[in-house]
């Protein structure tokens, strides 16, 4: 069985963010950076999948700079089998389509039988990238999934939707998983495997060897929402405080309706 | 608050990657436990099968025995972050993985470490080492244990002091002397097992600091222990000793670090958080004067502790500076403690935060595994005797 997955380095959330010069992206001076956290739950699946059916090859993909080599040794490391590395420099400034289509174009070649994304990155959060790659591979797609088996072929996933629904979807291998909270653990890269995984084969490909099309959108501007007004500060008799919290809860969330 | 950007050592895709692991890893296990192991003084047991999981336990030795083959650095770097999370907790693991375990891989013989090193490094055994006696502290060779040989074993006849992990080890590397007329060259290693017959331990010890890494006297009465559990050469102990306790204050300096470090993750959120004259207490001069000084002092610390386990990978003798490395950062460790209990002022005075428990914590290093006075008695020593023509 052929696993790909796909992972993006995205900053620490809890980051201080600034708007780069360009006025189009965040300035990524000085931040802390790691691996989006539902690649996370992509990895741990895909590495799951393999210790379950044995016979298997799991690829890591990430597209970036040198840097995102190191989010690649931490897949490695927590049982992955090989990385490809997709050199670009500029992979900020690029659209979904975009994305999903170089991976796609790396992967046509490859027949994998179970691809494996994040629902969303952290950063961008276009939730796109991960469908549009099935789309254009013409492979089905399951997205959002919390709950994953795999027997004979075929996946049965739960999928997580508005409002708190849930829905079980079936598909036949080859398909393509985004993953979302909830799915699973991801598991500590044990230290023997962190020795392991700089053995492993890190291959790098030119990202103009595979990106073959033009981006269908633009992002035109990014920048901080206006602040809001403080928050408000209930006082007094604790009956009273209750009632009032209990009115602003009916009147201004749906948590009570 | 938020992350703030922190000097990058460049210590490697490695030490990097183990750190990230062993940061996650006591962040989610350990930290939220720290305080109760602190107040109910109780050995987490089952952190050790989670250590040995991970693969922390034979940080530092080879693949055929289960190890994860990584340097002295990547060992103070999992000392480090243990730390920070449960100084308690890692100044066991230290004493399990450096002191025992790396001595027996140091020392052994291809079937003691066949026997021993698997379930020490899976977390089955708990493994410890026994040099101090309640006469023979720093002036350790004057060790009264004595082993004499009797057949195909040694009789083994005395007491060990403040012994890390003594109440829970499987087995312990113990010093001996066999040879009590002959000094340093009478001293002997031995491999002890918990249930060898006429082996027994006492009370274990209510510290001030430490707690829940248990401590207790070794009581040796008639100890059978077969001929074979000699670890190195009979008359050697010493050597092993010596050696080993460089390695031991490198490593252990780790453990320092992960202090202070946990000083800084108290302290910074605190002074955005704590609010008086209407403005977060960090907006004030004397409290920015207060975590530049901490914040360069952790630093200044961390590079010498990783440069001296760096030279321990070179297999560079680093006697005096693992020494330094230990004796500096134990008294840093300590000061910074202090200093973030001044920064949280009377709540740091309270044990609803853990400042308390760092700077107790912290002081067990200005003692443990030699004081700051033998510290520094065998660094100057070293630099006089090195410097003489």
């Amino acid at each position: 069985m052929k696993i790909l997955v796909c992972v993006k380095q995205v900053p620490d959330m809890e980051s201080k963010f600034r708007v780069n010069d360009g006025g189009k992206w965040y300035d990524e001076a000085d931040l802390a950076l790691r691996m989006n956290e539902y690649d996370e739950y992509a990895v741990e699946q895909a590495v799951q999948l393999k210790e379950q059916v044995g016979e298997a090859d799991v690829t890591i993909l990430s597209i970036g700079s040198d840097r995102v080599k190191e989010t690649m040794k931490k897949a490695l490391a927590m049982g992955c089998d090989r990385g490809v590395h997709v050199v670009d420099d500029t992979s900020y400034a690029k659209d979904p389509f975009e994305i999903a289509s170089i991976i796609a174009a790396f992967a046509k070649d490859h027949s994998f039988d179970m691809i494996f994304t994040g629902m969303q990155s952290q950063d961008r959060g276009s939730a796109q990238v991960g469908v549009l790659v099935a789309e254009i591979l013409g492979m089905s797609s399951i997205s959002t999934i919390v709950e994953f088996t795999f027997d004979n072929g075929q996946v049965t996933a739960r999928r997580e939707l508005e409002g708190g629904l849930k829905a079980i979807v079936k598909a036949k291998a080859p398909a393509l998983m985004t993953c979302q909270l909830g799915l699973n653990t991801p598991r500590y890269p044990t230290l023997p495997n962190i020795m392991k995984a700089k053995k492993k084969e890190l291959l790098s490909v030119e990202v103009a060897t595979l990106l073959q099309v033009d981006a269908v959108q633009e992002t035109t501007r990014m920048y901080f929402p206006e602040k809001k007004g403080g928050g408000i500060v209930l006082e007094g008799d604790v009956g009273n405080m209750v009632n009032e919290i209990i009115n602003i809860l009916k009147d201004k969330t749906g948590v009570l309706t | 608050m938020a992350s703030y950007p922190t000097l990058n050592f460049n210590l490697g895709e490695t030490a990097d990657l183990l750190r990230d692991t062993v940061a996650n890893f006591a962040a989610d296990e350990l930290a939220p436990r720290a305080a109760d192991i602190d107040r109910d003084n109780e050995f987490p047991a089952d952190m050790w099968r989670k250590m040995g999981d991970l693969g922390l336990l034979g940080i530092t030795i080879s693949e055929e025995y289960g190890g994860a083959d990584m340097g002295y650095l990547e060992h103070v770097i999992a000392m480090e972050e243990l730390s920070r999370a449960s100084a308690s907790v890692a100044l066991s693991y230290g004493a399990h993985s450096n002191l025992c375990v790396n001595q027996i891989y140091r020392n052994g013989t291809e079937e003691q470490k066949k026997k021993y090193l698997p379930k020490l490094v899976t977390g089955e055994y708990v493994g410890a080492l026994a040099m101090s006696e309640p006469g023979a502290g720093s002036d350790v060779v004057s060790m009264r244990l004595h082993a004499k040989k009797n057949g195909d074993h040694y009789l083994l006849n005395g007491n060990k002091m403040w012994i890390t992990n003594g109440p829970d080890a499987d087995v312990l590397v113990v010093y001996a002397k066999t040879d009590p007329e002959a000094g340093s060259r009478g001293i002997s290693a031995f491999l002890v097992e918990k249930g060898m017959p006429g082996f027994s331990t006492a009370q274990k010890l209510d510290k001030l600091g430490m707690r829940g890494s248990n401590t207790c006297e070794l009581v040796f009465e008639n100890c059978q222990v077969p001929a074979e559990n000699m670890l190195g050469a009979e008359g050697r102990g010493v050597n092993i000793l010596m050696s080993g306790l460089d390695y031991e204050r490198a490593v252990l300096s780790g453990g320092p670090l992960g202090i202070m470090q946990a000083c800084m993750d108290v302290v910074v959120p605190y002074i955005h958080e704590r609010k008086q004259f209407g403005q977060s207490i960090g907006t004030f001069q004397l409290m920015q004067g207060k975590i530049a000084d901490m914040y360069s002092t952790m630093h200044a610390t961390k590079a010498y502790v990783y440069a001296v386990a760096q030279a321990c990978d070179r297999g560079e003798t680093a006697r005096k500076d693992a020494a330094g490395a230990i004796l500096y950062s134990a008294e840093k460790a300590t000061w910074m403690a202090l200093e973030a209990i001044q920064t949280l002022g009377g709540n740091g005075y309270t044990n609803e935060y853990p400042t308390g428990r760092f700077l107790r914590d912290a002081k067990l290093y200005e003692i443990g595994a030699g004081t700051s006075e033998i510290r520094r008695m065998l660094i100057g020593r070293e630099l006089f005797n090195e410097s003489s023509a």
